[in-house]
């Protein structure tokens, strides 16, 4: 018997981590979903998406967000809040640039209730904007914790959000691809 | 190609045979060990835990049997599904809560004839949400989907009267969307499709009642001004045998019944109630009455 | 060695406040387990307002709009408030104990999980009171629920109800799976998991893979209802059938997260009752990770009628029979361990047999469904519904009294009454066969599901009474539970550590455990840690 020891065997991968890799996946679920039906409604929205979409602009405002991902890298290396913060402003350049993108639409006629591809559109990338926000939330959170050098901040937490912010950028990835080089290509 | 019908009912044997089969045993087994190894006959209990050649034979035993059913299944499916040796047409579709069947423009509700030993492929549509066409001693059921056209095969050999029922959820009157299937002779068949073509009386008082009234918003009756398309084709509506699919006989007494308050019968049916006269009411439902 | 209830002892003390900020791991499992029941009561209670309604032909006990509302609620409650939190709150309270651990991984989330569930399930039932409940059936298909057909707030209590009890359920499994994978005891290798922990971790897998399809689908209807999309709207390009693909796609997965954690229960009783290790251990947990998979490749098999095409047919048929398989091999595997045992006929064994027996009904009913000709006569009546009770009545059902009647000692430190408990059983056994098995004959015969009312001319009533019948003698038998439960709250005869001479860590602590679950934890050396310890002469091998 091993009195007194009720310490688990010694984790390899730290619980956080995994956890946040399970939660990734199942988001990744959610979003394969509605990216099935986007793709299931794509020909009745096709005409739409090529009359409508701006694929120069959007390509644009995405290498913005891809290019977070490699900031957030090195956030994450260095621990540095600096990174951070261009990261976050990466991001809400890219949260602009699709809000500019929606009035664009709107203001032609084109929102979620208008046609099948309306609701597609903007139910889809409404969606991955909605998990940059959070994204952005936790980044600034995160930055905030550490200049306030709040107590369990620690490398995991870093590990964490941006393993997060990957997550986010890589389902642009798909996104964009489905949604406009899918539309034009 | 076998009916439908028949050509599943021999598949639901064998199934049921063999699930029989596999229920005795397994239940037998249970049983079994149970009554043998209760504590009264046990002093210490064996020790072993495993045979891996056993566990791999009852890992191989249940895949042979679905084999077997399966192969067995793939020659039912050829006789229920699309017909392809079709030699009729007929399009069914579903309404919140009856059934319109177009005989290639002659239209007829909740009352389907069929004639025996033909193949019939039936279109199945919706106009509104999904419904499930099925008659149980005829086949298989396949759902009406709005936005497709989905194909069920009918072939009969005996004549008769066959019950059936919308088997998908269709809303708050899901329960009496009723179908009722006369198959007949080729001979009757051809009568009464010929019967169905012709037009109805517009003459009479109780034409007259239908007519400057708003059942002709939904109603038609062929060989009057009457077009509408929300409720059922009226034009033969006393020659079938219920009303409302299957709430109420057609003679004229139900028939007033009914247009006197629809919602009695079928609390949840589409057709409003229209402030008559008690005189119209009786010209209008002893008209309908006669329009067979 | 306490033998207060926990509840009683609680050492935060009994207040409503202490339970609202608790985030141990046995009491959220309590918290759980109490929703559960609640929620159960009150699914049954709809259940028997339907059966009444169906008793007789041409009745208007209830009008067709309650009806609708009655077994909607009656499903969505069953399927996903009421049974799901039943088994979460065990594994809760369990799984620590099971692998040695002190806590869950997160016991911040798990409160919050917790307490995500229940909020989701009173949105869902606020709908009663607030303009209607939904009426579209548990599975909701659109065009019904959508607004031009639906147009009351009820599908939108669904909606958001489903979706926050589902954010809870998804970081619940979380919690779970990372909890068995990171925090075993020393020695406690996955090979030697116990089978509830294995089958709990298989079901945390199956939810984290489906619950999230049911979101992005209630997204899409949300989406359809109140921003005026066309996602489902058949008129604007839509499509019907993309619901029933995404629902499905959860909503088989979700019947195995329903049966999982039950079969674990049972493969903890089994052995224990039959003095004996289960049979084939790693044909047990792996035909729980097969069957984990292969439920992801079956959920057209609720779809034959639509309309697929023959490859998608024969696909979904194959991979649906595909899953006897394995479930097959569960079946003969306990049925081995009972032979050559020494059976213990108590009322946790009693309820595991009567698990097997049963489930084995709905199991065989199952694979009759995958075989697509039969499944076009019976989808959508009676068949399925009796179906579909065998396995979740008679087979999650039964599982979890076993379960309770297993663990309620460790939980509070009491015995349960063998004498009701035995009432118990044979009263439920009757009555789900007296409800559920005519059910087939009527759905054979042409009785759809769902109707709220049928004519007499065909000639179902006398079948349907039967069956009303037998859903009073299921409430009366869940009512001697009751009774059980609450006597032996009261003054039941106390357990002490291990009442049942058994095999795993969560037997080595008191009953109900401290608050730290082990004061000493003995050394995990192989699949029995307890037997070992009692029985050092006859140690499992490893
Ligand atoms: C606990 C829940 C549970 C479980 C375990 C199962 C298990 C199975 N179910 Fe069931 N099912 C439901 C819950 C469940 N089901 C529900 C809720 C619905 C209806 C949903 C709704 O519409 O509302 C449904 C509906 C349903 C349908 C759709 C019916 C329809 O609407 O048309 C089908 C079709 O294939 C099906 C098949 C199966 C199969 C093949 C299994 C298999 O897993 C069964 C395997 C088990 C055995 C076979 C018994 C033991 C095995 C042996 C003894 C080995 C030897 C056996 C053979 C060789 C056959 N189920
Ligand atoms: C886990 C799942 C589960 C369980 C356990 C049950 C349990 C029961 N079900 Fe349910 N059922 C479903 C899942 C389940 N059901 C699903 C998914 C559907 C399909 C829904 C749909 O079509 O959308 C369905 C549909 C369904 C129908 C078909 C409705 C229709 O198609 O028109 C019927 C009809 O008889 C029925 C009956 C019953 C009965 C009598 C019980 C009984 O076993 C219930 C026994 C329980 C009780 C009787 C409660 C006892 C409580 C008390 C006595 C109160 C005591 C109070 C306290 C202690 C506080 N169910
Ligand atoms: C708003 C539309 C509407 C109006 C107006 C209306 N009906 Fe109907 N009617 C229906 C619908 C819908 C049904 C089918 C009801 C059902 O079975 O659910 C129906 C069914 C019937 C039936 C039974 C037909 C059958 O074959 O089952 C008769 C007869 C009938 N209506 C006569 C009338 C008469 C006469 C009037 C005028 C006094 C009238 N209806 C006005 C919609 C309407
Ligand atoms: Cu139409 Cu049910
Ligand atoms: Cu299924």
């Amino acid at each position: 018997m091993i009195a007194r020891d009720v310490r688990p065997a010694a984790p390899a991968l730290d619980r956080t981590i995994l956890g946040m890799f399970l939660f990734i996946a199942s988001e990744a679920i959610f979003f394969l979903s509605i990216v099935v039906a986007y793709l299931a409604s794509r020909e009745p929205g096709l005409a739409d998406a090529r009359a409508n979409l701006d694929l120069g602009r959007t390509a644009i405002f995405s290498v913005a967000l891809f290019s977070s991902s490699a900031t957030v890298a090195v956030a994450n290396a260095r621990r540095d809040v600096r990174w951070l913060g261009a990261t976050m402003l990466l991001g809400a350049i890219f949260l602009v640039g699709q809000g500019s993108e929606y009035a664009r639409l709107a203001t032609i006629g084109i929102g979620p209730s208008s046609a099948l591809f309306g609701t597609t559109f903007f139910t889809l990338t409404g969606l991955h904007g909605a998990h940059v926000l959070v994204g952005l939330i936790a980044l600034a959170a995160l930055a905030a914790a550490t200049t306030r050098r709040t107590r369990g901040v620690g490398p995991i937490t870093w590990e964490a959000v941006s393993l997060y912010w990957h997550f986010v950028d890589a389902v642009w990835v798909v996104v964009f691809s489905v949604v406009y080089l899918g539309t034009f290509l | 190609m076998r009916p439908p019908a028949e050509a599943i009912g021999t598949l639901a044997l064998i199934v049921g045979a063999i699930a029989v089969a596999i229920f005795i045993g397994v239940e037998g087994a249970l049983v079994y060990a149970v009554w043998r190894y209760r504590t009264s006959r046990v002093s210490t209990p064996a020790r072993f835990d495993r045979n891996t050649r056993l566990e791999l034979a009852w890992t191989a035993a249940p895949a042979l049997t679905l084999a077997v059913v399966f192969v067995l299944m793939l020659g039912t499916l050829r006789d229920i599904g699309a017909a392809t040796d079709a030699q009729l047409r007929i399009r069914a579709t579903g309404h919140q809560w009856w059934w319109e069947f177009d005989y290639s423009g002659i239209v007829t509700a909740n009352e389907m004839h069929i004639p025996i030993d033909t193949a019939i492929d039936i279109e199945l549509a919706s106009v509104d949400v999904n419904h499930s066409f099925w008659v149980p001693e005829l086949g298989g059921k396949t759902d009406m989907i709005p936005g497709q056209i989905n194909h069920l095969r009918l072939l009969t050999r005996r004549p008769g009267v066959y019950l059936g029922q919308c088997a998908e959820f269709c809303g708050v009157e899901h329960a009496w969307m009723r179908i009722r299937v006369v198959a007949e002779t080729k001979e009757d068949f051809d009568r009464w499709l010929a019967t169905q073509g012709s037009p109805a009386t517009a003459s009479g008082d109780g034409a007259r009642v239908f007519q400057s009234n708003t059942c002709v918003n939904c109603h038609a009756i062929r060989g009057t001004s009457a077009r509408g398309e929300a409720g059922p084709d009226l034009t033969h509506v006393g020659g079938r045998a219920t009303i409302a699919a299957g709430v109420l006989p057609s003679d004229a007494a139900s028939i007033r019944a009914w247009l006197v308050d629809p919602q009695r019968y079928k609390p949840g049916a589409f057709m409003p109630r229209v402030p008559l006269s008690d005189a119209d009411l009786d010209a209008l439902a002893s008209y309908l009455g006669s329009l067979r | 060695m306490s033998a207060v209830p926990l509840w009683v002892a609680r050492p935060a003390g009994a207040s409503a406040a202490g339970w609202l900020r608790t985030v141990d791991h046995k009491e959220i499992g309590v918290l759980y387990i109490g929703m559960g029941v609640a929620l159960f009561a009150l699914g049954g209670i709809e259940s028997l307002v339907m059966r009444a309604q169906l008793a007789t032909p041409n009745a208007r006990l209830v009008d067709p709009e309650l009806y609708d509302q009655l077994f909607t609620v009656h499903g969505v409650t069953m399927m996903l408030l009421a049974v799901v939190p039943l088994l979460v709150g065990f594994a809760n309270y369990l799984v620590p104990l099971m692998i040695g651990a002190p806590d869950v991984a997160y016991p911040r989330l798990n409160a919050l999980s917790f307490w995500l569930s229940l909020v989701g399930a009173i949105v869902v039932y606020f709908s009663w009171i607030a303009g209607g409940a939904p009426d579209a059936g548990w599975f909701s298909y659109p065009p019904l629920a959508e607004r031009a057909f639906a147009p009351g707030p009820g599908v939108d209590y669904y909606i958001l109800g489903l979706a926050v009890n589902g954010a809870g359920t998804i970081i619940g499994a979380i919690n779970l799976a990372v909890t068995i994978l990171l925090m075993r005891a020393p020695g406690l290798r996955i090979s030697r998991l116990p089978l509830f922990v294995w089958m709990t971790l298989v079901t945390s897998f199956l939810i984290l893979g489906a619950y999230p399809a049911l979101s992005g689908g209630l997204v899409m209807l949300f989406v359809d209802r109140q921003l005026g999309g066309h996602f489902f709207d058949p008129t604007a390009g839509g499509q019907p059938l993309l619901w029933q693909h995404v629902f499905w796609f959860f909503g088989h997965p979700e019947v195995y997260i329903l049966v999982l954690p039950a079969m674990g229960m049972v493969s903890e009783v089994i052995p224990v009752f039959s003095g004996k290790p289960i049979f084939g251990y790693r044909f047990v947990a792996a035909s729980s990770v097969a069957i984990g998979f292969l439920s992801f490749s079956v959920w057209a098999h609720h779809m034959f009628a639509v309309g697929l095409n023959e490859f998608e047919t024969l696909l979904f048929s194959v991979t649906s029979m595909l899953i006897a398989i394995p479930t097959g091999v569960k079946i003969f595997n306990w049925t081995a361990t009972m032979i050559g045992g020494r059976i213990r006929l108590l009322t946790p064994m009693l309820f595991a047999i009567g698990f097997i027996a049963m489930f084995v009904i709905g199991g065989l009913t199952g694979v009759s469904l995958a075989v697509v000709p039969l499944d076009l006569q019976t989808t959508d009546t009676y068949y399925v519904v009796g179906h579909l009770h065998y396995v979740l009545f008679g087979g999650t059902m039964l599982g979890v009294f076993a379960g309770a009647y297993y663990w309620f000692p460790k939980m509070t430190g009491r015995l349960l009454s063998e004498r009701l408990g035995r009432w118990h059983f044979w009263t439920a056994f009757v009555g789900l066969n007296l409800t559920f098995l005519p059910m087939h004959w009527l759905g054979v015969q042409g009785m759809a599901r769902r109707m709220w009312t049928y004519a007499a001319d065909t000639g179902w009533g006398p079948w349907n009474f039967v069956e009303t019948a037998g859903a009073f003698v299921l409430a009366v038998s869940m009512a001697i539970f009751a009774l059980n439960v609450v006597r032996s709250l009261r003054g039941g005869a106390i357990a002490g550590d291990d009442p049942w001479d058994a095999f795993t860590l969560e037997w080595t602590t008191t009953s109900p455990p401290p608050p730290e679950n082990f004061r000493t934890l003995p050394a995990v050396t192989s699949r029995r840690p307890l037997w070992d310890r009692k029985h050092p002469e006859m140690r499992d091998a490893s």
